[in-house]
């Protein structure tokens, strides 16, 4: 198959980078390779296919957008859409010269332990699919041999639900034992005492077949593995670490384990009797491998997120608002509900973020850039940034040319843009001229909002002071119900005169079909206009003439409620008709943060729409 | 018709059969023609054919998902209408990725038979967004295509597109409305135009060139016909952005290469200083755009062109919507020959027929069936006859009612082509097939369970074997009349509501019928009384399932609770042997929440309560959030997702109730019960709190005292 981009990619690289292509048989295989990269990594860049990105044109993060709401979004789609391919790609610098090693990843949220889990259903964007398809996009190998994940959450949540053993840590309480507590434990300790006797001492003695199934019916006595064991019961989770504590007391060759109800709740313990020291060492080395074993199926390919993140080494991507997202909602949890939540969240488990979008912001003429591809090209006729990439790959099966390819774009691009703006590519003793990465880091664009300040410090929205002026979202109103179909231009004429509001002058941009965002460029236009509006005093008649034929308008805070609460409909105007029509914001007990983002003005800038 | 849950439920029982034949067949294998978008208009055009002689058209769908959630899949404690609900919600979610169409005809000479897997695949062919351009894919269902070898790459790479009707007037109306509005650039109003301020040097100096170049050509042409020579010579620097061709039989420029700037310049060039010149843009088939520049006499002429471009605009834009309808000329043809409809356990496809290929689901069950009435008038379920039939009962015994179990139990000679002679009865239903090469030798999974061309067949071919036993003689009818067969007139157009559900619907006149000979069917609840319902939801997920039938008992009385059913780790029915005991439970529930001193803690409802966001309500919530377009995978998180925010939904007594015993959800008599409740004429609730709370101590007192015991027991 050939492939338009690609062609034109490897013609300007004029070399075959090679991508090695891992599925579910490979994926064992290729993993301590895959953990040895990343640890010797300078950066380590990633990229991912989806089965969509967004679900209508509205819904992509615009310029419009704050980090509150480009967040909802992000999340909006991270939540609805699966992932198809992960791709990372350990580099390093060695000079002018850049060694990337990609692994691309097949993933398929196959519910191979029958939990439902991962995913119960995903959102295909169909628009998306296709033009996989049309770049060779093999959905086959994805769901035929995709490798499957559990995130962090989910894992700790299904290994209770697949009751299996797991050896309890003990944790000793200081809490004194209730009244029936106490009985229960003084119960139990002399059943166990009981039960360890008869094992210890019918160990020596032959017995007949039926005074054995006797014996072992009569204590309750089992064989877990080629030990024996003895299961209690308890009521609740609190007489847990009780039993574990009375045991430890009793003697040091009995190892507890806890048998896991369905949802979760301890059901009992499992007194699994050693027969010394030595052999309690080895039984507990045997659950530990058998848990790791057991881990290792749980998570699938989350390993390599794990190994990333155990690494701390900086995470490279382009979009690293969704494409974190996506990290944090497949692999760790569940997102949370705000923006600092979850950069706080995110931060705990990949410390260092580097934005290509934001690294390329930072070069001027690359601002209008709106991918990779003319990022790229737009470098390479413009800078003189002598970096060379190579894939140091032999060949072999796992190799192939099509698939994941995006990693090494954003490897390439990163590179050059570290070589253009002097960053120096890894830790240490900084040379005079370089600037540190840390200037970058988790920063995200578009809303580079640094995670390192507290949010509400200050609205930092990058600004571009030769360009149009800058909009605080007080300053915005958005309006739909009017003739379908019309230019921006008509719509501003139209505008002009309706009211006194629009005299001190304003911007229109469309941004869905049939609904336009206007920037005032006086403070205070915006509520004026629509507070007579919403009074219905309006004087002039053209303005009357809008209403009736149908106009509707919304302040800035109409949209913040519809990203906020999740009101994504089809178009933008039916949202915002749902947002006014006064479902009351969610009762947040998290909302002192938007508290504050409401009295605060974000200054945004209407021209890159 | 093939699907996980069904599948599960009953498995096929192969190698059970009785030892006599009761017919036999000369049959090898059959020949699967897939349809991709490649060989779609050679491969319709033979099904036409074939559908035009066939004597009815087996169908199966394969979708991407069956259920949004798993509280949306098909319980026995559904109330009809909540069946539809859910029906309506799986069509609307998921993509219909394969769609098995397989005509048959009774033949005694030439026995011909194909089954045709179309795949399909709702491509972006037109530059509209439909909300459909976004489809869900339940995880379990993918992966059972994937055991089933379904070539995924096949369906969206080559899947073939299409449009609902509904959506084929949507974007003839679009597009209409687009070329008239802004393709040919010069009908515009001018006024509308905004001049553009040339402001640059660049945009002067070509704006003039331009005014030079546009005049020179035209002076050529009328000074002389043969102006081609002329105009090439004078502007050999730019050979390659003019040619000057004809246009409807007027001579023109055809540019190319000019940016939609400069486009733009030229625009506006020959608006301001050329009446007899016009400029059109035009988009032909292949969807390439012309920007041309046309020469006209004088302004009636002008006019004329303008009417005969848009016409054209208009045909080309007809064949495009056209060619998107792509798959739903299938449904068109099986609608407009008025062949007989036959699928197994149809409903859900029948659903998905409606709601791609004809336009959005109707909110109820009954505008559903004449809907569907008017599309495909006679509807056969094979479930349908396998379960009533009770001669087919008696010779099935115990198989079970799928697909699969049923084909290969009554069409097993079909498929192990046995010895003629043994046969006591005539063959019935010779099935041979035309081979297709091509796609037989390079095929995964030829005539595999599950691929929906096969399925079709399968389910063809069981209904041909039940009209056999029972008597239906095919030869003597033609077409579509064998319905009108007293033993196929009642059982057409009758759909099951769901695989386990002893409800019908009659698409003809709309109305359910309650099934009355369910045989096999186990009734494991007793019977459903909705009004006797009330929904739980939202209690802590270490709840566990037996203590909310304890819970309930201790504070109502023992009988009071018939039986729970939970939907999910979330949520639960529980049904009352009384009405009145739902009233009760609501209202003692909210008292009880209410209350913040120990009572709260101690009253056994406290451990249903725990987490504060136990939320209860009659039945009829359950198809509020069943009509929701939302799904979340928990049905608590769904509740929270619709907004709910109330925590107990009470009901004021109304005189006398009226019919809430169907269920038809009289919204004004329902109050969020957050304020107003009536607490009067409540057998034990009479009083005061008072009385509650010393009958809810002794209970906790007694509750406590037998988990002592138990402990101690231990």
């Amino acid at each position: 198959m050939t492939h338009k981009w690609q062609r034109c990619f490897f013609s300007s690289s004029s070399k075959q980078w090679r991508i090695k292509q891992i599925t579910k048989s490979n994926f064992s295989r290729i993993l301590p390779q895959v953990k040895e990269r990343i640890h010797g990594a300078d950066f380590i860049c990633v990229s991912s296919q989806k089965t969509g990105t967004f679900s209508a044109p509205w819904r992509r993060i615009l310029p419009i957008d704050t980090p509150e709401t480009a967040y909802c979004k992000s999340r909006d789609a991270a939540e609805r859409f699966e992932l198809l391919h992960f791709t990372v790609c350990p580099i390093t610098f060695q000079g002018t010269k850049v060694i990337a090693y990609p692994y691309n990843f097949h993933l398929f949220p196959r519910d191979e332990l029958n939990i439902g889990m991962p995913s119960y259903s995903f959102s295909c964007q169909t628009s998306y699919l296709t033009s996989m398809a049309q770049e060779g996009f093999d959905f086959n190998t994805c769901i035929y041999n995709g490798i499957s994940y559990l995130s962090r959450v989910q894992e700790s949540a299904s290994k209770h639900q697949n009751g299996n053993c797991i050896p309890t840590t003990i944790p000793l309480t200081s809490s004194k034992p209730s009244f029936a507590d106490a009985i229960f434990l003084e119960g139990t300790k002399s059943r166990v005492k009981h039960w360890r006797d008869a094992c210890k001492d019918s160990s020596g003695s032959s017995d007949g077949a039926l005074m054995k199934s006797l014996r072992k019916h009569i204590l309750g006595s089992e064989v877990y593995g080629t030990r024996p064991c003895i299961n209690i019961d308890v009521c609740t989770d609190n007489q847990v670490p009780l039993v574990a504590k009375m045991l430890n007391d009793v003697a040091d060759d009995l190892v507890p384990l806890i048998i896991p109800h369905k949802n979760g709740t301890a059901k009992g313990i499992r007194v699994v009797l050693a027969s010394s020291q030595e052999d309690r060492n080895l039984l507990m080395e045997e659950i530990q491998t058998l848990e790791e074993e057991q881990n290792k199926h749980f998570r699938g390919f989350r390993e390599v997120i794990d190994a990333m993140s155990a690494s701390c080494k900086p995470i490279v991507a382009y979009n690293c608002l969704t494409e974190s997202a996506f990290i944090h909602s497949k692999f760790l949890a569940h997102l949370p509900s705000t923006m600092a939540e979850f950069m706080c969240s995110l931060r705990l488990v990949f410390p260092c973020i580097l934005d290509v979008n934001h690294l390329m912001k930072s070069v001027r003429p690359l601002r209008k850039a709106n991918n990779l591809h003319s990022a790229l090209s737009y470098i390479k006729r413009q800078f003189f940034a002598p970096v060379e990439m190579e894939t140091p790959y032999e060949v072999s099966e796992d190799i192939d040319v099509t698939h994941g390819h995006d990693v090494l774009r954003i490897a390439y691009v990163f590179a050059k843009l570290c070589s253009i703006l002097k960053i120096f590519p890894s830790t240490g003793q900084l040379p005079i001229g370089y600037r540190s990465m840390m200037d970058f880091e988790n920063a995200f664009y578009p809303c580079c909002v640094s995670i390192q300040e507290p949010l509400d410090a200050e609205p930092t929205i990058q600004i571009d002071k030769n360009k149009s002026k800058q909009v605080s979202t007080e300053d915005l109103i958005f309006l739909w119900g009017y003739e379908n179909g019309i230019s921006p231009d008509r719509l501003r004429k139209l505008l002009c005169d309706v009211h006194d509001a629009f005299h001190g002058g304003f911007q229109v941009r469309i941004i869905d079909d049939g609904c336009a965002v206007v920037g005032f460029e006086k403070s205070g236009s915006a509520e004026r206009f629509l507070k007579d509006v919403e009074s219905g005093e309006v004087e002039s008649g053209a303005l009357l003439d809008l209403i009736v034929g149908g106009l509707r308008v919304a302040g800035y805070n109409a949209y913040e409620r519809v990203c906020k609460l999740g009101v994504w409909e089809g178009k933008l105007p039916n949202s915002l008709e749902r947002a006014l029509l006064g479902e009351p914001v969610a009762s947040t007990a998290k909302t002192g943060m938007s508290e504050e983002h409401k009295s605060e003005s974000m200054m945004l800038e209407l021209s890159d729409l | 018709m093939a699907n996980p849950c069904k599948s599960r439920v009953f498995a096929p029982l192969f190698g059970s059969f009785p030892s006599r034949n009761f017919f036999s067949h000369y049959f090898s294998t059959i020949s699967i023609k897939k349809v991709t978008r490649n060989n779609f208009t050679s491969s319709f055009e033979e099904l036409r054919h074939h559908v035009r002689e066939a004597d009815f058209v087996a169908l199966d769908l394969e979708m991407s998902g069956i259920t949004s959630a798993p509280w949306r899949e098909s319980f026995e404690f559904d109330h009809s209408t909540i069946r539809y609900l859910k029906i309506k919600d799986s069509a609307e979610k998921f993509a219909v990725v394969q769609f098995g169409v397989c005509p048959f005809r009774y033949d005694n000479s030439t026995k011909t038979l194909i089954a045709y897997p179309f795949y399909i695949f709702p491509r972006k062919e037109l530059p509209i967004d439909f909300p459909s351009c976004e489809f869900l894919c339940q995880t379990t269902s993918i992966e059972f295509l994937a055991r089933h070898q379904f070539d995924f790459n096949a369906c969206i790479h080559e899947g073939i597109s299409y449009l609902s009707r509904a959506q084929e007037a949507e974007a003839l109306h679009q597009l209409g409305l687009a070329d008239v509005d802004h393709l040919p650039y010069s009908e515009c109003n001018p006024k509308e135009t905004r001049e553009m301020p040339l402001v640059s040097f660049g945009d002067i100096l070509f704006t003039e060139r331009m005014k030079i170049k546009l005049s020179e050509w035209r002076d050529s042409l009328l000074r002389n016909q043969n102006c081609d020579y002329h105009f090439e010579e004078n502007s050999s620097n730019c050979k390659l952005q003019f040619r000057t061709d004809f246009f409807k039989m007027r001579p023109s420029l055809l540019l190319s290469g000019f940016s939609s700037h400069q486009l733009r310049l030229i625009q506006q060039v020959i608006r301001k200083h050329f009446d007899d010149l016009a400029f059109i843009r035009i988009n032909d088939e292949n969807s390439l755009s012309q920007n041309r520049i046309v020469y006209t006499d004088w302004k009636d002429d002008r006019a004329k062109l303008m009417e005969e471009v848009r016409k054209d605009m208009q045909k080309v834009t007809k064949s495009k919507v056209d060619a998107a309808v792509g798959f739903r000329h299938v449904i068109d043809l099986l609608s407009s020959e008025g062949k007989v409809i036959v699928g197994h356990n149809c409903l859900l496809d029948i659903a998905h027929v409606h709601s791609k290929f004809l336009g959005p689901l109707p909110s109820t069950l009954a505008e559903f069936a004449s809907s569907i009435h008017k599309l495909l008038p006679y509807i056969i379920d094979t479930k349908r006859l396998l379960i009533s039939e009770l001669a087919i009962q008696r010779l099935m015994k115990k198989t079970g009612t799928s697909l699969s179990s049923a084909f290969s139990f009554l069409c097993s000679q079909m498929v192990s082509s046995s010895d003629t002679s043994s046969s006591n009865s005539r063959p019935f239903f010779k099935v041979e097939v035309l081979t297709d090469e091509e796609s037989s030798s390079n095929q995964s999974n030829p005539g595999a369970k599950h691929e929906a061309g096969y399925d079709a067949f399968m389910t063809g071919c069981v209904f041909a074997q039940i009209c056999h036993l029972l008597g239906i003689d095919f030869s003597i009818y033609k077409g579509s009349d064998v319905v009108e067969h007293e033993k196929l007139q009642k059982h057409l157009n009758l759909l099951y509501l769901g695989w386990n559900s002893g409800t019908m619907v009659d698409m003809k006149t709309g109305q359910e019928i309650a099934h009355s000979t369910v045989t096999n069917l186990k009734k494991r609840y007793p019977k459903i009384q909705f009004s006797n319902i009330v929904l739980v939801w939202g209690f802590q997920k270490k709840f566990k399932p037996w203590e909310m039938k304890d819970i309930v008992t201790k504070v109502l009385g023992i009988s009071s609770v018939t039986s729970v059913f939970y939907l999910d780790e979330t949520a639960a029915f529980v049904q009352f042997s009384k009405e009145q005991y739902v009233q009760d439970f609501l209202v003692l529930k909210d008292t009880v929440e209410r209350e913040s001193g120990p009572l709260s803690v101690l009253h056994p409802l406290g451990k249903l309560l725990e987490g504060g966001n136990t939320r209860a309500a009659k039945y009829d919530i359950y198809k509020e959030i069943c009509s929701s377009p939302l799904s979340r995978v928990l049905f608590a998180d769904q509740t929270e997702a619709m907004g709910i925010k109330w925590k107990t939904k009470v009901e004021i007594q109304k005189l006398e109730q009226a019919d809430v015993g169907e269920g038809g959800s009289d919204r004004k008599n329902e109050v969020v019960a957050e304020k107003k409740i009536l607490r009067d004429g409540k057998p034990h609730m009479e009083g005061s709190e008072d009385c509650l709370s010393s009958e809810s101590i002794l209970d906790v007192l007694y509750s406590s005292g037998s988990l002592i015991f138990k402990k101690v027991r231990t």
